[in-house]
């Protein structure tokens, strides 16, 4: 019979530690002993809103499925066969359960205070034994609908989509992550079973917990439910794209008080090693405060101009399937911000950026790291979406942020940021006419 | 364990919960007023003329970049209200000490700086600079205006206006926008020397550090605001809804949104809350709750309906997105199960999973500094200091009949519907 390995790592330098147990079964789990009052559980597939094209290696055709079907099947595995929902299950046990789809992957997770095996043992039953059929799915299509018409009616979502939208002519980015009412409406429980043999598969998923907890008695909940598996390798389609934007601008009209604005930076460097991804990620976070920071030039010059509010902040995506930076706020002259923007990374570029300000920032970012493990969702969150599904591992990203450079830095903000790369999108308030 | 609580002075105590699970300290410094229109524009904008700048930190720049330098511990500003009382300050999470790339007191220094923001202001002939003032009254006026972006919090907002118009509680801790335009650098200066001289301050330490130490400092920082006129904190509370309140908005929105007011006739203040905080878990709390499993999961008509309670006022809001034409339907549904948990239709199945749900989320509070703080706070005002292990404790003999008995005194005070106009394929017109 196999067993199941288990391999310590461990970084004394920040008092952290995990284990990597490769489970007979054939899934990958990760065990995070933390001395908190809060356990916390996270079963996730690498199945997220852009894989709508894909077929099992070895198979023919590929499957092409309607939009926010990821999502909708997300919301099913609630269901199962004995007709108790799995949030009633999770309720014997005291845990609070939930779950999200994103781009890139599901993610179904608990958190509790007492009990956890019990929880844990719930979370991976219900997880591998799906269960749909046409009623339940046509139920769901009324709850997922409003979930959807909640989001039409956020402007946040219309500026994020639209910002997407006028970046990539191809990825599946561009497409919300819920679908739309019309897209969920061809889903049927044929679908969904399709959809959940080739991306629940246990070689496409990983586990990962964190609390007072140990690797042995986690393996011994693992072998009571998960039955050993052939793996298989899942083969998507993934359109290609240019450096340069879809379009340069996007703009709509809803009730938002003040125009709420976000300038996109497209990259499409993509290494295909985890290590400089996550090389490049440090860099990018480290970028973001030195260039758009509470103590940047051009967050202090623009809020004492009242050309940008608090609201204003610069973030970043950088993973195996995209890469972005983004610059987003509230102004009455999104126009003026933008131009503001240009001048000032051509000024940056030309000046060079400044050593104390990396020096400064990367303190910030090594802190933030740090603090980031005084939670354990926050751990597992990270540990497994931002590390384990990227074929990263997060221990290692404490030497990625010490060893970070001036000048490696220097070049990524060189290549990002270039004028071909840039597209604006703004939500302005209705026109008076508009408005009831 | 209640935080060990020291007065550091009349009228300023420091409490502190000792702690070393954390990789973290947690600071936080609170002024306590009582909610009132004429002065909660002012305390809304106080904060955020301080973090302005300091002597000798005399703009944001500067004092951002020293938040940098103190491993990114920000100072942030805290106001928010606590039935008819308003919380003003700043709170910060700092690195503990030991994590330094190299060695820094960064607890002592942020402290410093803290010192800086609270008592050592930018002024110009005396008050606050003017541009600082102006700068900070319009981004207040863009934030009170911008409650309209988000529609699921906009339609609580509004009910429980509607419902407590009149009553100090409607007052928002923003403040009405002509309350801010009127402010003045001299007006502002005013406020502000009654705030560090003539009110209740609360400070909250959670981490690991030499108390003794912590201690002296903080006094030495806080120990002038010592005073004897601290205004008393107190909420009106009425207990029980004459008759339905119904208000209809209309909204260029795809969504409506349904919320209903209701008095609870049970506070904080009084000795069976436990039983209230049982009875709005089963009714609308989680995701086994009566609302969620009817009127989401049985019904289709909503992605989400809870109720939400307010603790100080006796208040609680039943809140959910839901097509247009589903009014009625929605409504009726969310009243029927409140009968039916007053008619004592509780299987044990639901007593068991609301207990359970909040025993749990009362214990998750231990690992978040911030959420510990907001737990003592809000008994500290109606002068009890049960932990949330107390709590937990408290709801295991809650019955069945004693949760249909709570119902029995919720009464339904208004009812507010966001009525969205806009057709479901109309929109936003895309360029």
């Amino acid at each position: 019979m196999i067993e199941s390995r288990v391999n310590v790592k461990e970084n004394p330098a920040i008092g952290e530690k995990y284990y990597y147990v490769k489970h007979k079964s054939g899934l990958d789990i990760y065990v995070i002993p933390k001395k908190l009052s809060t356990y916390y559980a996270m079963f996730g597939t690498k199945y997220g809103s852009v894989h709508n094209k894909f077929r099992i290696k070895g198979e023919a055709e590929y499957t092409e499925v309607p939009d926010g079907i990821a999502h909708f099947l997300e919301h099913k595995m609630f269901e199962n066969e004995d007709g108790e929902d799995t949030f009633a299950k999770f309720a014997r046990t005291g845990a609070s359960a939930n779950a999200y789809t994103s781009f890139l992957c599901t993610m179904y997770l608990f958190s509790c205070t007492d009990k956890f095996y019990e929880s844990l043992e719930i979370l991976l039953d219900y997880v591998t034994k799906p269960y749909f059929t046409e009623q339940s799915v046509q139920k769901e299509q009324g709850i997922i609908a409003q979930e959807i018409r909640m989001g039409e009616d956020n402007p946040g979502r219309a500026l994020f989509f639209g910002l997407m939208r006028a970046m990539y002519k191809n990825h599946n980015a561009r497409i919300d992550i819920a679908g739309t009412v019309e897209s969920i409406a061809k889903i049927d429980h044929h679908l969904l079973y399709k959809c959940y043999n080739t991306f629940y598969n246990l070689g496409n998923m990983a586990l990962c917990v964190s609390g007072d907890v140990t690797p042995e008695e986690v393996i011994a909940v693992a072998d009571k439910v998960l039955k050993p598996q052939a793996t298989h390798e899942v083969e998507c389609i993934e359109p290609a794209e240019d450096p340069e934007v879809n379009r340069p601008n996007f703009t709509c009209r809803m009730q938002v008080a003040k125009p709420l604005f976000a300038i996109g930076v497209k990259d499409v460097e993509i290494s295909s090693n985890p290590y400089e991804r996550m090389k490049k990620n440090a860099a990018m976070t480290v970028l973001e405060n030195m260039l758009f920071g509470g103590a940047s030039e051009f967050y202090n010059k623009l809020y004492e101009e009242g050309l940008i509010t608090k609201s204003f902040g610069a973030w970043h995506d950088h993973n195996h399937s995209m890469s972005m930076f983004c610059v987003q706020g509230e102004s009455d002259r999104p126009e003026e911000v933008y131009s503001r923007f240009l001048k000032y990374i051509d000024k940056q570029k030309r000046d060079g950026l400044s050593k104390d300000d990396f020096e400064r920032c990367r303190r910030v970012m090594f802190s933030n790291f740090i603090k980031g493990f005084d939670s354990t969702s926050e751990i597992v969150n990270n540990f497994l979406g931002n590390f384990v599904f990227e074929g990263a591992d997060m221990l290692d990203y404490a030497e990625v942020i010490r060893e970070l450079d001036f000048e490696y830095t220097d070049k990524i903000f060189r290549s990002v940021f270039q004028d071909s790369h840039y597209a604006l999108a703004t939500v302005y308030p209705l026109e008076e006419a508009e408005k009831v | 364990m209640p935080p060990t609580r020291i007065k550091l002075a009349d009228s300023v105590y420091l409490n502190v919960i000792e702690t070393d699970k954390f990789k973290t300290n947690f600071i936080s410094a609170e002024f306590f007023i009582p909610l009132r229109a004429e002065t909660a524009a002012k305390a809304a904008l106080l904060p955020s003329v301080l973090l302005r700048g300091t002597k000798k930190y005399p703009d944001m720049a500067s004092l951002n970049r020293q938040f940098d330098y103190l491993y990114g511990s920000y100072i942030w500003p805290r106001n928010y209200k606590l039935g008819e009382t308003q919380v003003i300050g700043f709170s910060s999470y700092v690195l503990a000490d030991k994590y330094a790339l190299e060695p820094t007191p960064i607890m002592s220094e942020l402290l410093g700086v803290m010192e800086e923001i609270v008592f050592s202001p930018v002024t110009e002939g005396g008050v606050f600079r003017a541009d600082y003032v102006e700068g900070e009254k319009r981004n207040l006026i863009d934030r009170i205006k911008a409650q309209i972006n988000n529609k699921n919090y906009y339609a609580v907002k509004r009910c429980r206006d509607e419902m407590c118009r009149g009553e100090a509680y409607a007052v928002s801790e923003l403040g009405e926008i002509e309350d801010v335009q009127a402010v003045t650098p001299e007006s502002l200066y005013e406020f502000y020397k009654w705030i560090i001289s003539g009110t209740r301050v609360e400070l909250y330490f959670v981490g690991s550090f030499d108390i003794g130490k912590l201690t002296e400092q903080l006094r030495d920082i806080f120990g002038r605001c010592a005073n004897i006129s601290a205004p008393e904190l107190k909420t009106e509370v009425i207990r029980r809804a004459e008759k339905v309140k119904e208000v209809i908005e209309d909204q260029p929105v795809k969504q409506g949104k349904l919320s209903l007011g209701f008095r609870t006739d049970c506070t904080l203040a009084d000795r069976d809350y436990h039983v209230f905080a049982m009875f709005r878990e089963l009714y609308g709390g989680s995701p086994t709750s009566k609302l969620f499993v009817n009127v989401r999961e049985k019904l289709s008509l909503c992605y989400y309906c809870s109720a939400m309670g307010e603790a100080h006022k006796g208040i609680m809001i039943v809140s959910s997105g839901i097509d247009v034409a589903n009014k009625q339907k929605a409504q009726d549904e969310i009243l029927r199960q409140l009968e039916l948990t007053r008619a004592g239709e509780i299987t044990e199945a639901e007593l068991a999973a609301a207990r359970n749900s909040l025993k749990n989320s009362y214990r998750e509070l231990y690992d978040n500094a911030d959420s510990i703080k907001s737990w003592y706070t809000s008994r500290m005002l109606v002068g009890r200091d049960d932990s949330p292990e107390d709590a937990a404790a408290a709801i295991e003999t809650v019955t069945a009949e004693d949760i249909a008995n709570m119902a029995k005194r919720v009464t339904l005070d208004t009812i507010y519907f966001l009525n969205g106009t806009l057709k479901p394929d109309e929109g936003s017109d895309e360029e």
